[in-house]
This record gives C-alpha cells, structure tokens and sequence, in this order.
C-alpha cells in the first residue's frame, strides 16, 4: 500500500472518529444538561441516596456529598416560603434608595432593612452588596440565642472522629441597635448610632464553664476594631482579648467566633466576589429541634431537604494572615441567610463544611418568620464535627444595660 | 436588735417581695405552671470532687514525716440557678469538705510533738448546712441593680496571685500556695455575706458605680485567715509557731533560750467587722479602667500583723530548762486600699492584651523587730518599736500582666489553629520610708523595701480539649521559685468528668519567700472532678 493509500485510509478513519467524538460530546452534553436540569426537576418525595447522588451534585456541600455516596439517604420535600417581617420590607423600600458603597467598600446611608434589594450579577460591585444584605438580613432589632427552647438554650455537641461527643450549654443576647424597624426607639437607640450590634454570650453547661461570657461591640466606622471581653469565672475577672482572637478554634468546637453565623467577620476586611447564582438544598422547616440523628453522626436522621436559590459568594480576607484564605456562602436569595458554607485551608485542601436548617418562629404580632433550627460544622481534615442546635426569640426589647461588664459578672452564679 | 438580725431582715425582704412576683408560687406544687417553672427556670447543677496528694519529700527543714499522703480532699458542692424573671434571679450553692486523711495524723502529731495539741482531724472539713453561695439578684430599673447573699466580689486583673482580690478571704489552709492549676483562686476564696449594687452611668462604655459591703459575719471561721500567716497547709502545727516568738521578746536571762508565743485573736464583732468599697469603671476605646476605694482590714493574710500583749513571762518554774512565753494577738487592723487598674488590647502585630493593678495602702501596719538579736539569736524585739513591734508604712502594690495566644502550627498539626495561651505576670511591692526589720510575722522573713515577682503561664488544648496541658511557674528574683505543671484528660465520651494530674514544686535557698510561705512540701496530686 502506498503512503497516499495511507493517509485517506487515516483520513477516512479520522472523520469516523472526529463524528464519533462530536457523538459523545453532544451525547456528554446532553447529560450535563440533563444533570443541571435534575436540579429543578427534584420533585417532592423524591430519594436522594447513593444511587442517585448525582442528582444533587453541587446542591451540597463537598463532604455532605461524599456522605451520599456512602449511603446517607434523605427525601425531597416542597420548600418553605417566608418573607422578612412587613416592617423590615417597608424600611427597605424607605431606605434602600439611597444606599450605596463608600471607597473602602463600606456601607453609606444606611438606616435600615435590606441595603441592596436588586443584586445585578453583572456589577463588579455584586459581592460586596451581597456580603451587606447578608451582614443586614432580617435578624429582629434583637434576639436571644436559645430564646426559642423553652429552656432558653442553645445546645451544642462537640463530636470527635471516633463518634465521642461531649455537650455544651449556652445562650446569646444581640443587639442591633441603630437599624431597628420595630422596636422603639426607631431607628436608633440615641448614642448608638455607630454600633452596628452588640453580642453577649454565656456558657450555662457544663457547670465549670458556667458563666463564662464574651461581649462584643461591633463598631461601623470600618477602621475601629472590635471590643472583645471574656468573663473568666474561675479567676471572676473580665478581660479584654483581641480580635486576633477571632480566628482561634473555640475548642472542642470546631467554630471560632468569625463562624458565629457562618460569617461574623467585620464585612470590610473582606474581599467578595459573587461567584454565581444556583439552586441548592437545605431546610427552612426542620421538624425536630435538635434534629434526630445517630449518635456520635452529625448529619440529620429522619429531616427533608428542600431545594432554595442561592447566591454564591466567595469571600477572600485582605490579611494575609487570616485563618481562612478562602470563604465560600450559599446565601438564600429571599432571606439573605448563608444555608451552606465552606472553607478552604493555606494549601486549597478543603477544610471546614457549615450547614443550618431553619425552622418557622412567630413574632408576638403573630407574623411567621424564619429562625435557626440545627446546622453542623464538619472539619473534613481532622474528622471532628459540632452540631449545634440554636433557635432565637426575637425583638424582646433587650436594653443596651444588659451588655456590661456587671451582667457578665452575675448573669450565672 | 443586733446587726445579724438586721441583715437577715434585709435579706428576707427582697425574698418576700420575689415570692409575690412569681406567679407560680401562687400555684399548686403538682400544677402545669409550677412544673414548667421548674423545668424552664431552675437549673440544678454541681460537682464531686476528689483531691489526693501525696508529697515527693518524706519532710522539710521545718518539720519531719514519713507521711507522705498530704491531702485526701473529697467535696460535693450542689447549685441552683432560679430564673424567676429577668429582674430577679436566686443562686444557691453548698459545699461538704471531708479531709480523712487528718484522723491519722492528728494521731500520729498527738504522739510525736508533745506537749502541744494537734489539729482536730475536723479541721479542713466543711460540713455545715449553711449556704457556700446564695445570693439573689434584682433589678429594680434599667440602670441598677444589686446582689444581696453570701457572695464573692473580686475586683482587679490577675491571675494565680491576688492583689485587689482581697474583698473576700482566702481559705489557705487546704490549698498548697502558688498552684492555682490544682486549686483556682475561685475554689480557694471564702465567701462573705454582704450587698453589692451597680449603677450603670453609661452602658456604651461600660461606664458604672459600684458600691460594695460586707459586714463580716463569717470571720470568726477559724480556718480562714488565721492559718496561712503561720505558713499555709502546715500552719497551725505546733513546729511552726516555735521560732516565732523571739521576734517579738527576749528569752528572760537565766532561763531556756527559747521564746514560745501564747497568740489568741480577738474577733470584733459582727458591725465592728465591715468593709466597704466603691469603685467607677469606664471605657475610653480599647482601654478599660476602673479606680477604687476599699475600707477593711487584712486584706491579705499574709499581710497580718501581731501585736505584743504585756511583758514576757517564764513557762514554769524558773530554771534552764523553762522557755518564755510572750503573749501575741493577731490584729484585725483597718486598712485602706485605694485601688486602680486597667485592660488594654494592642492589636496586630502585638496581638497583646496588657492588663493592670495598683493598689496604695496608706500607714499599712508591718511587724518589725531587730536583727540580729541582742540575745546572740536571730531576732529579737526592736528597741524603737518594743511596745508593740508594730510600725506603719505606705505601700504601693502593682502588677502588670501580658496575655498573647499564639499560634505554633506545628504542635497543633490536628488544629493549627488553637493557640497557646501565654500569660505574663510582674507584681511589685513598695514600703516607701522603709526600715530595717520589717519583715512578715507568718515567715521571720524580712520584707525588703521593693520585692517582685514574676508568674509565667501558658496553657493550650490537644485532641478537641481532652487533653490540656496548663504549667504556672513562679518566680522571685531573690532567689525563690515555684512550678505547678498540669496536665488534664477530659474524656471524648463525657462533657462532666476531668481528671488533672499536677505538682507543686517549690525551691530556693529558703523556703521561705515573698512569692508565698514555702512551707510547703514538693508534692504531686491528682484531682477529679465530675460535674453534674
């Protein structure tokens, strides 16, 4: 055969296999398209497990994916609507007009409700908008972490990689005293009109660590650091920490208290990026509180998921030295709350893996709100994980007195 | 009516007017509303303790066993937490105490130190029924509020070692000194009944007024103050009362050179007994401060003096084998401290929290006698000073202290980011106007014009906390120091037991030193703890 004869017989072969490969790039299409469109076609009752997990591949987080594929199993339920309360829906179309970004990415105008209601994904600026309304998303003018217990708690497990879990007790007050859209005065307390929000929390359980205490201030002005105090009760001392102190595990936890929330970071040492919008699965109507689960596991028993839209945002800290150098929320699109969070250690190896439920609460006028159910943090790199059980009761006009040093020094023991 | 009386009454008032604000009383015990009461409002809560101690060294230059099992320390302490609203609120705590272990040696000290008594195997023990804690809380307006019961009030910002803490005693009878990893400064403070109100000025900036008083009703508890001038655990044993007394006399010529003190303590009454303070906090940015005042008397009880009671006199007949007795009180004298400190955070690159005490006592009473003594002894009385050996000076305490956590990745590969917490302490002490032979009555020590001390501590936490590693050590640059490393196990599996395995070492070229009354012997312990 000639070289000629060769080359067509090649020739010929490689149209075949240039139509084969076209084949299986559209036929690969085809299933990418029709995996993306399993997103919206995951229907009330439908099981997700091992055998499908497919269908919610990036609709979860990295590890809770991983744990369906070993076998977690869960339905499909319709999902839950709420809107913010009427009050912040109205300060928002009050205000929100003439809101706008200062050079250092820091907020300007701002009185109340949500600060940036039209996202336009297309704005270089989107990012940072979106961090804002997470920062200002409907919270009550006040709540009490654990307010929603009857026994005013918020529960936490501290679980180790063999399944040991250890519990903790506690209770949060905050106070978002110069964006209040119910409580008297309105919109601000005199005063405090620079401080964004107050916080007060106290270990109640175990019994040594009753009455520890850590009250924060978080300040506008984006140049002020924040004031931290830890109530030490062996010692009966309040100190003042620094807020490099942020960053540190608060053992046996795997939270540190930038976590608090997913994200408690002060919104201008940040960088944002809006990294895109999509649908993912999470619950605004947990039916347990704690949820069931098997012991010494973190992950929901017997809870349905539902599927919301998100936004995803991606956040980056100008310190260098900050302990996450990459930040990642889904952040409801309605109630501007984070469902899922991760995080990413100095190497990009994955590292931390956040996820809440919410469950309906009623204010005292009787509108239904959405509030904290149970989420977990999962350290994927040391196996440990906290579960954390954490509803609030909101607007309890909580007075400005109470986040003092003399409260921290009585308010247990 | 007597002050007790008048107390009691006061304290039942606030009670009364709690009974009537709380719905549930009104209600029958099996009602819905008196059992959700119960279940969302009263928080029951404690813990079971035991300490066991066993000393490295068989004795010391002061005294010579060969019992080495120092302590057996076994304690229940059950609380209640009531929330009968956001204005009033009821705490109340008990505390048992059993310390075995002084049943044998009272026996064996009964045996070998004649003719002086030995302790009551009971010495340690807490067995009353009486409150350890109870306190309520109220809130008559936004602004004020106050807490009547027996209580601690600590004012002040260190650690390990006290120096404004000094409104509640401090029990240094059972706890060996300088090791606050096996007993915390709150397990080893005395409770004291009293009133304690906060008027908050400006909430924003912590900005507030608090008024302190204690009428002392719980000073005539043997055990507190009274036994750690005489040297801590040890204390109140006959051999370290011997040396004592030829501080204050000569030994009467002709006779045994030996001074033997006869120390009796008059306790004031209740009313004759209070202290009083008052202090304004305020923040200005990131530094927090407060300046105070306190009324009282020995603060500390190392600080103690005594005063000399007549002339000597012979312990018998006349002759080279009879000692002289020299009569001593143990004074409660009034004391004023005026009071200051501060918390202020530097932020990166310090990342330091610098934290401050000062406390100025002015005419502070000291013991002081003559060394060397005339007698060819060690000491003896001061000629200028012989009425009463008893001088006042100004003092000025202070103490500077340095929190860092700090990250060292590579010890915390599970957790890089769990900090060390490292902890720098500096006290100084200054008699202005001082003169040669002041010195402490608990050690003989002299007391110079300045003595510091210096702490170090640093702690951190392993495998999500179960293991915690804690070391305090103690350092005074005349030549003292102390080391209380510790280790503790928090099981994965239990949020309520922890078990900690610690030591007291101390050394030096005295035992005896400014950073506390070494007397102690070189011990280790083991403690455990489970929480209810």
């Amino acid at each position: 055969m000639r070289l000629f004869d060769i080359m067509k017989d090649w020739q010929r072969i490689g149209q075949r296999v240039r139509v084969l490969l076209m084949f299986v790039v559209l036929l690969s299409l085809f299933f990418i398209a029709n995996a993306n469109a399993a997103e919206v076609d995951l229907t009330p009752g439908d099981t997700i497990g091992p055998h499908n997990w497919q269908r919610v591949k990036d609709m979860v987080g990295e590890n809770m994916l991983s744990r369906i594929k070993r076998g977690y199993t869960f339905q499909i339920k319709a999902p839950t609507r709420y809107q913010p309360p009427r009050e912040y829906i109205e300060a928002t179309k009050k205000y929100s007009g003439a809101v706008k970004l200062g050079p250092k990415g820091e907020l300007l105008n701002h009185v109340a409700g949500l600060p940036f209601p039209n996202i336009d994904p297309g704005d270089p600026q989107a990012g940072q908008k979106v961090a804002w309304n997470f920062y200002w998303r409907w919270q009550g003018d006040d709540f009490k972490g654990g307010g929603g217990t009857a026994t005013g708690q918020m529960i936490r497990y501290a679980i180790e990689k063999d399944g040991a879990e250890r519990r903790a007790d506690f209770y949060s007050y905050f106070l978002f005293p110069h964006t209040r859209v119910s409580l008297d005065p309105k919109p601000a307390i005199p005063g405090y009109e620079h401080v964004d929000s107050i916080q007060l929390r106290v270990d109640s359980y175990p019994r040594d660590s009753s009455g520890a205490s850590t009250l924060e201030y978080r300040y506008s002005d984006p140049n002020r650091p924040d004031d931290l105090y830890l109530y030490i009760p062996s010692l009966r001392r309040v100190r003042r920490l620094t807020t490099t102190q942020r960053c540190q595990t608060l053992a046996p936890s795997e939270f540190n208290l930038d976590d608090i929330d997913f994200f408690r970071g002060k919104i201008t040492d940040f960088n944002y990026k809006l990294a895109g919008e999509k649908k993912v699965l999470t619950n605004y109507a947990q039916e347990h509180v704690p949820y069931n689960r098997k012991k010494g596991d973190y992950l929901p028993a017997d809870e349905k998921w539902e599927v919301h839209e998100v936004y995803v945002l991606e956040i980056t800290p100008k310190d260098p030295n900050y302990c996450y150098p990459k930040k990642v929320l889904w952040i409801d699109k309605v109630a501007w709350e984070t469902t899922w969070g991760m995080t990413w250690d100095r190497r990009g190896d994955y590292w931390k893996e956040m996820m809440l439920f919410r469950i309906p609460g009623k204010l005292d006028d009787g509108q239904v709100v959405w509030q904290q159910g149970t989420g977990y943090i999962v350290n994927v790199q040391n196996g440990r994980s906290t579960v954390i059980s954490a509803s609030r009761k909101f607007n309890m006009g909580l007075s400005p007195t109470l986040f003092t040093f003399d409260t921290m020094q009585t308010i247990n023991r | 009516m007597s002050i007790r009386k008048i107390m009691s009454v006061l304290l039942a008032i606030p009670l009364i007017h709690l009974a009537t604000i709380l719905p549930a009383f009104g209600q029958a015990a099996e009602s819905p509303a008196w059992q959700s009461f119960l279940r969302e409002r009263v928080k029951f809560g404690g813990f079971v303790e035991n300490a066991t101690g066993l000393s490295i060294a068989a004795g010391d230059s002061q005294f010579s066993t060969s019992n080495r099992f120092i302590m057996n320390r076994f304690t229940i302490q059950p609380e209640f937490n009531v929330d009968f609203a956001e204005q009033v609120k009821f705490f109340i705590s008990w505390r048992f105490a059993k310390e075995p272990r002084y049943s044998k040696e009272a026996k064996d000290r009964k045996n070998n130190v004649p003719p002086l008594q030995p302790l009551k195997n009971t010495y340690y023990d807490e067995d009353s029924f009486k409150p350890w804690e109870m306190v309520i809380d109220v809130k008559p307006t936004d602004r004020f509020k106050f807490r009547w019961g027996r209580q601690f009030i600590s004012w002040g910002e260190t650690d390990g070692l006290r120096l404004l803490d000094v409104i509640n005693p401090q029990n240094g009878s059972f706890p060996p000194p300088l090791a606050p990893n096996l007993f915390n400064l709150d397990e080893t403070r005395v409770p004291n009944w009293g009133f304690r109100a906060f008027y908050t000025i400006a909430p924003l900036t912590n900005t507030t007024l608090e008024f302190i008083a204690m009428p002392g009703f719980d000073e005539k508890k043997k055990r507190v103050d009274e036994s750690a001038p005489l040297a801590g655990r040890w204390a109140p044993h006959p051999e370290d009362r011997l040396p004592i007394g030829r501080l204050f006399a000569d030994p009467i010529p002709g006779n045994a050179p030996v001074v033997i003190p006869l120390i009796t303590r008059v306790y004031p009454d209740a009313g004759d007994n209070w202290k009083i303070g008052a202090r304004i906090t305020h923040t200005f940015g990131q530094l927090s401060t407060g300046i105070g005042y306190i009324w009282g008397y020995n603060p500390q009880a190392a600080d103690m003096v005594v005063k000399k009671i007549g002339d000597p006199f012979l312990l018998g007949p006349p002759g080279p084998g009879t000692p002289t007795g020299v009569r001593l009180q143990l004074m409660n004298d009034r004391t004023s401290i005026y009071a200051a400190h501060f918390n202020y955070a530097l932020d990166e690159p310090w990342s330091t929290a610098i934290r401050g005490e000062f406390a100025f006592y002015p005419s502070k009473p000291y013991n002081i006698s003559k060394y060397p003594g005339s007698t060819g002894l060690k000491a003896g009385p001061h000629p200028k000073y012989s009425d009463t050996d008893i001088i006042e000076k100004n003092t000025l305490r202070y103490a500077f202290g340095f929190d860092r956590p700090t990250l060292i990745p590579f010890l915390h590969p599970d957790d890089p980011w769990r900090a060390f917490n490292l902890s720098l302490q500096i006290f100084q002490s200054i008699i202005f106007d001082h003169e040669d032979g002041i010195r402490s009555f608990a050690s003989a020590k002299k007391i110079n014009k300045v003595s510091t001390s210096i702490t170090f501590r640093i702690g951190t936490g392993y495998l999500g906390d179960t293991i915690i590693p804690d070391v305090f050590l103690a350092y005074d640059p005349q030549g003292y120091w102390s080391a209380n490393p510790a280790i503790s196990y928090v099981p994965p599996w239990s949020e309520k037991l922890r078990i900690t395995l610690t030591a007291a070492i101390y050394g030096g070229h005295n035992k005896y030193g400014s950073l506390g009354l070494f007397s102690e012997k070189d011990s280790v312990f083991l403690k455990m703890r489970y929480q209810f």
